[in-house]
């Protein structure tokens, strides 16, 4: 047997985790476990210099088991496997130690941190003595893509990908594309007719030949794996099965409905409207109240339904600035009404909005601020011969003081929030879901659009709430990262799969009913089961379902897990 | 000295451990005893890991995986919920109390709520004493 | 016999029993008529059971003199541990023989408990006993004409390999007969042997390999069941019937005996290699296949296993990951 020679090395993220954990003593007590034969600390693993020294070791000392304990796995484990790769060792002969977000940053006694370092790391010395080498598989990656909702995401991503000269299947719930952006009157800062923007690129898709479009279809099961994907599809006709290689979901946004709070009166005043409510009355060009009259006093109320631990805890990032465009389009459509803007906080970023906003304070428009914990502006029916609809009641912040704001219509700036059918489409496409419903990134700085599952991707407002340029920058991104798998043609697919030992299989079969992926089935002749690895994703539970031991879980097998437990316990003073 | 209990955690990929990274980046301390173990998914958990951790001298065992139907691998984490259950059984007659070993979802947006759980645990199995099946064969034959 | 075998020195075969029922010495008996063919070959130079070989005899033996020793049940107390120890001294080939050696076996059960509550059964409170005094068995005892002495019992029941290093392992309760005389064949005529510490007289498969039932995925339990709360067919696979059956969990050599007598595997046979513990993959199986996603109907179903410990471990306990009942009163 080959002599196992690790290499361990102690990130210290600048002083991420120097400062907490002493890197030094742990170099120097790491060189004396078994097997090490060279343990030391260095200020960036990550970066080139901190690479390229894990590489010229490999080959200095003929290192063939590497440890590095530094971030999340998560984060730089492929960083790392890639610089193996380099120095041409097998990528999966290595393990990390994640000493810094689940120990310097969350523990707060050197001493204790130090030694938790030390136990993970003797951990991953213990493990990847037993990391056997895996070998990369891949698969045609079918070149055709589908996008699920034709919202201004999915038109311009399937716009990129189709005028590339790859198919793109468009499936949209509703029966016109277009989504909630075909509701919108101008666009912010530059108030541009967002139609205008829109109905070319609808026109677009419509004409392409490279584009299926599929309008409130019904379908199944999506099937397969990155590269070769499956479903079934019909649209008034038959069914029709589609195959692709990719997934983009860009299923967008649905409007917070307002009923449920109940100082705005929303449903029971009839001047109380909702932000989408105005776009329609911008579109159709006059703004009038129930009453067929114009609004002498308006009032646009922000933050509903954001920003508020009752509603959504988040910011919707889009409404600030478009409460402006409403004050600044009123203002000239009705020069001589009041408008007042009620904000808890005014948040413009992006180019030109915060331009924008101080123009807008030039156009006499009123800003109110408001405290949304502190209690919200209320709204009710003014008396009978009052001058005005409706009186505002509110506490105003700046300066301190109790005012009635008086209002023949208000517009209320509703929160964006998940789809209702958010969980369906992540279930159908394997996508994970964070406590507000929108869905998860793989990773929220260095891989915005795709998601943990190889193959799909996510853009828009399914994600979190974005404006129009933010999630066309996302689309296009999207199509970008389709385009290059499909321009690899033969794409890399998970190697950490499940096998069976056909000397110990028994044939009982327990494993084939646990298959999520129904990857196993079972050879009749040869009497033991047998996993597609194409079809496998490697989440291990057969491996544990097993009752003879004979499923082997690659990169989490027995061994490898139980050398890892006892590294992790082994005392201060036994050696490993 | 008082008793430091030493924890062994087995955490899904997906949303335990990600929700435990997140603890991290929010910078939100928990306490120290506790040694995670990554698993793709908690259907990957079999009984003789956590049985060897008690072994090997572990005073505790959390188990954390995807909240039930939020599954990666779809239903992974049903699977270690029904072997936990008899788990315990086996450990209560090997006179290992239940309590010592807990199941948990934590979601990958739950980072506050590891930590938390992290502590509660801890101070669990503080309040249990050191598990003292290590060694038991050893020093008493 | 072939003429190589004729012609050959002849072998030194020794039998020895620890904790052990008797079975395993009755399996290697019946042998029946071939034990003619085995003393043709083989002197049998030590066997409590069967000849009147004294243990200071085997302590004069020199070092490596026995060619090949059977040790079989469990070790239980001072003399079961010193007499595995003598035995490892003397022979060239110590074999586990039997689930009691192999594992820890049926006596192993007894690790459920420590020294003082067997005691405290056995010498008062069982059924049959008048023990008024309390008189309780002592390792040395004065009388007139000298000291008595009695092995110590231990706290704790071990399988022989956590007392001595061990060659092979030979496992059933009892080994059946034929993978004796196969395996005892093997060493007779120098075919190669496996790797020191391989389990020999049975197979890397387990027992549904050879199990005539049918099988399918369908391995859904809702309600675990006792042999004789279903009507059995005498073909739908056990678990099939919610009838908890340690084959898929267990090695086969023994021909499926148990299954074949329409009872399922309970295990005695010990694991395939694969298995880091004897016990922990079935329960992992065992639970996977409860039919519930629900924790209150996934703890009703549990319940239904009486005992986990005694149906996963029966044969295995001291050979197992945790080894013994963890008893807090102990010192």
């Amino acid at each position: 047997m080959e002599e196992k020679r690790i290499g361990v090395y102690i990130c210290w993220c600048g002083s991420n985790i120097a400062k907490m954990i002493d890197v030094g003593r742990i170099a120097k007590e790491t060189q004396k476990f078994s097997n090490v034969v060279m343990a030391r600390d260095y200020k960036y693993m990550c970066s080139d210099p901190g690479q390229e020294t894990l590489i010229s070791d490999i080959k200095k000392y003929k290192l063939n088991r590497i440890v590095v304990a530094a971030c999340s796995p998560r984060l730089h484990e492929p960083t790392f496997r890639k610089a193996l790769e380099q120095a041409g060792m097998n990528p999966y002969l290595f393990q990390m130690a994640n000493i810094r977000e689940q120990d310097s940053w969350v523990h707060i006694d050197r001493e204790y941190a130090t030694l938790k370092a030390l136990s993970l790391i003797k951990a991953a010395v213990s493990r990847v003595y037993h990391h056997k080498p895996l070998e990369k598989r891949s698969v045609e990656v079918n070149p055709a893509t589908l996008i699920i909702g034709g919202g201004i995401s999915g038109i311009s991503a399937a716009l990129e990908i189709a005028n590339a000269g790859k198919q793109v299947y468009l499936v949209e719930k509703s029966d016109a594309l277009g989504g909630i952006t075909a509701r919108l009157d101008l666009s912010f800062p530059f108030l541009e007719s967002v139609r205008q923007m829109l109905k070319p690129k609808i026109q677009q898709v419509q004409a392409h030949k490279l584009i299926d479009v599929f309008l409130n279809p019904t379908f199944e099961d999506i099937t397969g794996y990155v590269g070769n994907f499956k479903s079934k599809i019909r649209q008034n006709g038959p069914e029709k099965e589609l195959l692709f290689g990719n997934i983009i979901v860009a299923t967008g946004l649905q409007a917070f409905n307002p009923e449920v709070i109940p100082e705005y009166g929303y449903g029971k005043l009839p001047d109380v409207i909702t932000s989408l409510e105005m776009e329609e009355m911008l579109m159709r060009g006059n703004v009038i109240t129930s009453n067929g009259k114009e609004p002498e006093n308006i009032a646009i109320i922000h933050c509903v339904g954001s920003r508020n631990s009752k509603y959504h805890p988040y910011c919707s990032r889009t409404c600030c600035s478009t409460a402006l465009k409403y004050a600044n389009q009123l203002r000239s459509m009705l020069p001589d009404s009041n408008i007042y803007e009620l904000y808890a906080d005014m948040r413009t970023f992006g180019k030109g909005c915060e331009e924008f906003y101080s123009d807008s304070s030039r156009r006499k428009i009123l800003f109110l601020m408001f405290d949304q914990e502190e209690g919200l502006p209320n709204i009710s029916k003014a008396p009978q011969n009052d001058s005005s609809e409706m009186i505002i009641n509110m506490h105003e912040k700046l300066s301190g003081e109790e005012i009635e704001i008086p209002a023949d219509m208000v517009i209320l700036m509703t929160a964006m929030e998940a789809q209702n059918d958010a969980k369906d489409i992540a279930r159908l496409t394997g996508i994970s879901l964070c406590s507000n419903d929108f869905y998860i990134e793989k990773h929220p700085k260095l891989d915005p659009v795709a998601t943990t599952t190889d193959g799909v991707y996510i853009v828009g407002t399914c994600q979190s709430p974005k404006d129009i340029v933010e999630s066309i920058a996302q689309a296009k991104a999207a199509a970008a990262r389709v385009l290059a798998s499909i321009a690899v043609v033969n794409m890399e697919v998970e190697v950490t799969t499940a096998h069976v030992n056909e000397d110990v299989c028994c044939g009982c079969q327990t494993c084939i009913m646990v298959c999520p992926y129904t990857a196993i089935h079972f050879d009749e002749e040869k009497k033991v089961s047998v996993v597609n690895e194409a079809l496998c994703k490697g989440c291990g539970t057969c491996g544990s379902t097993c009752p003879t031991g004979a499923i082997e879980s690659r990169h989490f097998t027995d061994i490898q897990i139980l050398s890892q437990i006892e590294g992790l316990l082994k005392s201060e003073k036994e050696s490993i | 000295m008082a008793f430091e209990p030493t924890i062994i955690s087995f955490l899904c990929n997906w949303c335990s451990y990600t929700g435990a990274d997140l603890a991290g980046t929010s910078r939100i301390p928990y306490a120290p005893n506790l040694r995670t173990i990554r698993i793709m998914c908690s259907g990957r958990i079999e009984p003789t890991f956590v049985l060897k951790a008690f072994r090997e001298g572990a005073d505790g065992v959390l188990m954390c995986g995807c909240h039930p139907g939020d599954c990666h691998y779809h239903e992974g984490n049903y699977k270690c919920l029904r072997r936990y259950h008899l788990l315990q059984k086996y450990l209560q007659q090997m006179g290992i109390k239940k309590e010592r070993v807990r199941l948990e979802w934590i979601s990958a947006s739950e980072g506050k709520q590891f930590a938390a759980l992290a502590n509660e645990f801890t101070e669990t199995i503080r309040q249990l004493g050191p598990c003292k099946i290590k060694g038991v064969m050893e020093t008493l034959t | 016999m072939s003429k190589e075998t004729k012609n050959k020195p002849k072998l030194k075969l020794a039998i020895y029993w620890g904790a052990a029922c008797g079975g395993c010495c009755i399996s290697v008996l019946d042998v029946h008529e071939k034990l003619f063919d085995v003393v043709a070959v083989a002197d049998l130079v030590f066997w409590p059971i069967a000849l009147d070989v004294k243990y200071a005899d085997v302590e004069a033996m020199e070092n490596g003199f026995i060619d090949v020793t059977l040790y079989n049940g469990a070790v239980r107390n001072s003399e079961n541990e010193h007499m595995a120890k003598l035995l490892r001294q003397k022979s060239k080939i110590l074999i586990a023989y039997g689930s009691c050696a192999h594992l820890g076996g049926i006596p192993g059960l007894a690790n459920f408990h420590n020294k003082e509550e067997i005691f405290e059964r056995v010498y008062h409170t069982s059924e049959s006993t008048v023990n008024k005094e309390r008189v309780e068995p002592v390792t040395s005892y004065k009388v007139a004409e000298g000291t008595l002495s009695l092995p110590e019992f231990f706290n704790d029941v071990r399988a022989l390999d956590q007392v001595v290093d061990v060659d092979y392992y030979l496992p059933g309760c009892p080994p059946q007969t034929e993978r004796f005389v196969e395996v005892f064949m093997a060493i007779v005529t120098n075919a190669s042997l496996p790797p020191n510490g391989s389990v020999v007289g049975a197979t890397e498969k387990a027992q549904c390999d050879e199990c005539q039932r049918k099988k399918t995925d369908n391995k859904r339990i809702k309600q675990f069941k006792r042999l004789v709360e279903v009507i059995d067919d005498g073909e739908t696979c056990f678990l099939e019937q919610g009838i908890i059956c340690m084959g898929p969990a267990t090695r086969s050599g023994c021909g499926y005996r148990c299954i074949e007598g329409n009872s399922p595997c309970q295990g005695c046979y010990g694991p395939p290699s694969t298995s880091p513990d004897p016990g922990a993959k079935m329960m992992s199986a065992i639970a996977t296949m409860i039919d519930s996603n629900d924790p209150d109907e996934i703890i009703k179903i549990v319940e239904q296993i009486e005992d986990p410990a005694g149906t996963f471990y029966r044969f295995s306990l001291p050979g197992s990951i945790l080894r013994r009942k963890l008893i807090e009163t102990q010192t």
